[in-house]
């Protein structure tokens, strides 16, 4: 699918395909625009924030903001070059319209709402019949409203929130009990716009239409100057400039951290009960996240990151959780929310019970980090490098314990390999890192024993003579996709016969044309799943660092070539049908790409 | 009451205030680190940030002591009780309004809730009461500022 072909937007029971929502931010929230001018997903005031839009989780009470024309018409769409702000462009037998819509970010130069949704109408030819409908449904849906007028201007309260809904040009709003809707015609060279400003704990500043023109050029040059900034010039460089920008959609501004994806209980098998919330951050993802930064030329997001990393862990130091909010906070309880959910999906879930879980890989990811961070020339101060140097000597005593993966599995903890080799992988920065006097090095030698010791627990009961491959986990006949970890984060040289047996494996084993599954195995939890992005792009940049080049360029060619029309991706797709599963724009997805775009462009200079 | 008096309650109450929060922090009870929270707004050389912090905050405890001394001579009365109450009152506003409001002002590196992309914050935002830097962090903040309102009163009521 491209989105730059028109075609008729379509929905099924009400719901939009996954694949057909682009995501708009600005740093704190981001909404899901579907391609029939929806916003179906929008939380404020934070990313992690209950939601105002939740209707791709419930049509009936989630709330959206349609705005579309009223005859039949075909959409093609494009993020403005270098942005993220996005333009649908409606084509009907009367004209043409054009619609672009961005979270604006503040300026200097007027008053700015706490949050803005901008969304500008422009008629380029002909004229269109218009109609918009803003059902504002706080709290996951559970609260509607109380619309009504204020300085003349409709206005939806609930509790300590508030949402103006200003429009202009734009026909005459009618408030209902708890909607605001209106008509009009797109002529041809006219202009309408309407904004949604938005107020939590504080007076509703309401813009003129002077100002929220000017915030949506101020935003839309704003994001191009960030494009422009960066640094990569190697190969497939739009998708990863799409997947540095969406990347940017979630890195929550007022902290640093990123969160894992924009959405929650998007589900990973339709009708099943696999749907997470993702609003999190997750040491899983930090090692590729900083890589990503650093690639990129993004050092004071890099330098955020770990500032924030290293923050939020200090109350569980020096345990490591699996994740943590993104204000820093530790407690994500987990619940179902009283929704439908996607096409049924249920249950829909907030908060997230992985949080409790113990996941060994963590402490690879964060030694990975810092290392990744010092070896790009920056400093640790002495309170990071004495805590990295106890996150080490906990290594050594934890190793041993059986855990819940990188996968973070609802089935009984296991001697999973890709955990052992993280806390390899962890000791051997440590040793480094010491060496390099960047951290204390009291204990390296009890940091070099007992790497020694993980090496020979994952060589001897954790790899398989009979496939040449090492397995998911010790005495387990099953293959994992994450073992491609152990050759991209260095736990053997890319030469090493085990690790390229390993990734013939599971090329061989969990492999379908461009799709890669995580794992055949159980997990703890009904129910399958679709074929796992982050994998493919692991293994086309394992097979690149293997040395099979052509093999690893063929498969990025189709990998992305699978984005959405505006070249976002989901966690997971349907190798079937190619329907997008999972939570949406999907973070390790994104920084997987990257990293692969990165490793193959490196390995064909 | 005197000012020399004053200055040494505000020097000593400041010493135990920041060495229980450091201790606090220590024991994973929270986050906080005012010191750092200070320093951070002339550096972002972490290093450099917490040793700046340090001789800002004593600054801060002398000045607060002062003003501490400034309202028990309008009074005309002083009692290390009295300096327990300031001292409420004090936490209360270090934990709400001086964090949350006033400090993202002058601070560059501190993230509010208007920070969007693409800038990006070093600080996280503290929140109501701080408790985005743990649940803790009220009741060890609060006690903490007790314990420097009832020295700083203790030692400007001294020896009347």
């Amino acid at each position: 699918m491209n989105d730059s072909v028109a075609t008729a937007p379509t929905r099924l029971d009400g719901y939009a395909e996954l694949r057909d929502y682009a995501a708009i931010g600005d740093g704190r929230c981001v909404a899901l625009i579907a391609r029939d001018g929806a916003v179906d997903w929008l939380s404020w005031p934070d990313l992690d924030s209950s939601t105002l839009f939740a209707a791709v989780l419930d049509q009936a009470r989630g709330g959206s903001f349609l705005l579309r024309p009223d005859v039949p018409h075909t959409v093609a769409r494009r993020y403005l070059p270098g942005t993220n702000v996005l333009e649908t462009t409606f084509t009907t037998a009367g004209g043409t319209v054009r619609v672009t819509d961005a979270l604006t970010l503040p300026d200097t130069a007027s008053l700015a709402p706490g949050r803005e949704l901008v969304r500008r109408i422009e008629g380029l030819s002909g004229s269109v019949p218009m109609s918009w409908s803003v059902q504002p449904r706080f709290g996951y849906g559970a609260r509607i409203p109380i619309v009504a007028r204020r300085a003349g201007v409709p206005v939806a309260v609930c509790g300590a929130e508030a949402v103006a809904v200003c429009a202009w040009d734009a026909g005459h709003p009618q408030c209902t009990a708890d909607s605001v809707t209106a008509r009009f015609r797109a002529e041809s060279g006219t202009r309408a716009l309407i904004a949604l400003p938005y107020a939590y704990q504080e007076p509703l500043v309401l813009p003129t239409r002077a100002e929220c023109e000017a915030r949506l050029d101020h935003t839309t040059a704003t994001w191009r100057q960030w494009s422009d900034d960066r640094t990569y010039t190697g190969p497939w460089r739009d998708a990863v400039l799409r997947s540095a920008l969406a990347l940017k959609l979630l890195v929550f501004a007022p902290s640093g951290a990123v969160a894992a994806a924009a959405t929650c209980s998007l589900p990973e098998e339709l009708g099943g009960e696999r749907n997470w919330d993702y609003r999190f951050s997750w040491i899983r993802d930090s090692a590729f996240t900083l890589d990503a930064f650093l690639k990129l030329g993004c050092a004071p997001e890099a330098t955020s990151y770990l500032w924030w990393l290293m923050h939020a862990s200090q109350l569980t130091h020096p345990h490591l959780n699996v994740l943590y909010r993104l204000n820093g906070g530790t407690r994500a309880p987990e619940q179902a929310l009283p929704l439908s959910g996607y096409r049924g999906s249920t249950p829909v879930r907030v908060g997230n019970a992985a949080a409790g879980q113990v996941q060994l890989d963590t402490y690879g990811e964060l030694l990975q980090t810092a290392w990744l961070y010092t070896t790009a020339g920056h400093r640790l101060d002495a309170d990071i490098a004495r805590r990295l140097a106890e996150t080490a000597d906990f290594v050594c005593t934890i190793w041993q314990q059986p855990d819940a993966g990188i996968w973070e599995v609802r089935s009984s903890p296991e001697h999973f390999t890709q955990s052992k080799m993280m806390c390899w992988i962890a000791l051997d920065r440590a040793v480094d890192l010491a060496r390099r006097q960047l951290i204390p090095d009291r204990h390296s030698a009890r940091w070099q024993r007992e790497r020694q010791a993980i090496a020979e627990f994952v060589e001897t009961r954790c790899f398989s003579e009979r496939l040449n491959s090492y397995m998911r986990s010790a005495g387990s006949d099953d293959l994992d996709a994450s073992l491609l970890l152990g050759l991209l984060h260095g736990y053997r040289p890319q030469d090493d016969g085990r690790l390229r047996g390993t990734v013939s494996a599971v090329q061989e084993t969990l492999r379908e044309g461009p799709y890669v599954s995580r794992y055949l195995g159980s997990d703890g939890v009904p129910g399958r799943e679709g074929a796992f992005l982050a994998c493919s792009f692991w293994l086309a940049e394992a097979l690149a660092g293997c040395g099979r080049i052509d093999e690893a360029v063929s498969l990025m060619d189709q990998l992305v070539a699978l984005g959405n029309g505006v070249g976002l991706y989901s966690e997971e797709i349907d190798p079937t049908t190619g329907a997008f599963l999972g939570n949406m724009p999907q973070g390790l997805s994104h920084l997987a790409l990257i990293s692969a775009a990165c490793a193959i462009g490196e390995a064909t200079r | 009451m005197s000012i020399w008096a004053a200055l040494a309650g505000g020097f000593v109450g400041t010493l135990v205030l920041t060495t229980g929060l450091r201790a606090a922090n220590t024991f994973n009870v929270t986050r906080i680190d005012l010191p750092f929270l200070l320093g951070t707004a002339f550096t972002s050389d972490r290093t450099r940030a917490k040793a700046l912090g340090y001789g800002a905050h004593f600054v801060n405890g002398l000045i607060f002591a002062l003003l501490y001394y400034a309202v028990f001579a309008a009074l005309d009365y002083s009692s290390w009780w009295l300096g327990t109450a300031f001292g409420l009152v004090h936490g209360l506003f270090a934990a709400t309004a001086l964090v949350n409001i006033l400090l993202p002002l002058v601070h560059p590196r501190m993230g509010s809730p208007q920070t969007s992309a693409p800038d990006v914050a070093l600080l996280e935002p503290p929140g109501f009461l701080m408790l985005n830097y743990g649940r803790g962090t009220p009741i060890v903040t609060l006690a903490a500022h007790l314990a420097y309102g009832t020295i700083v009163g203790g030692f400007i009521a001294w020896p009347s």
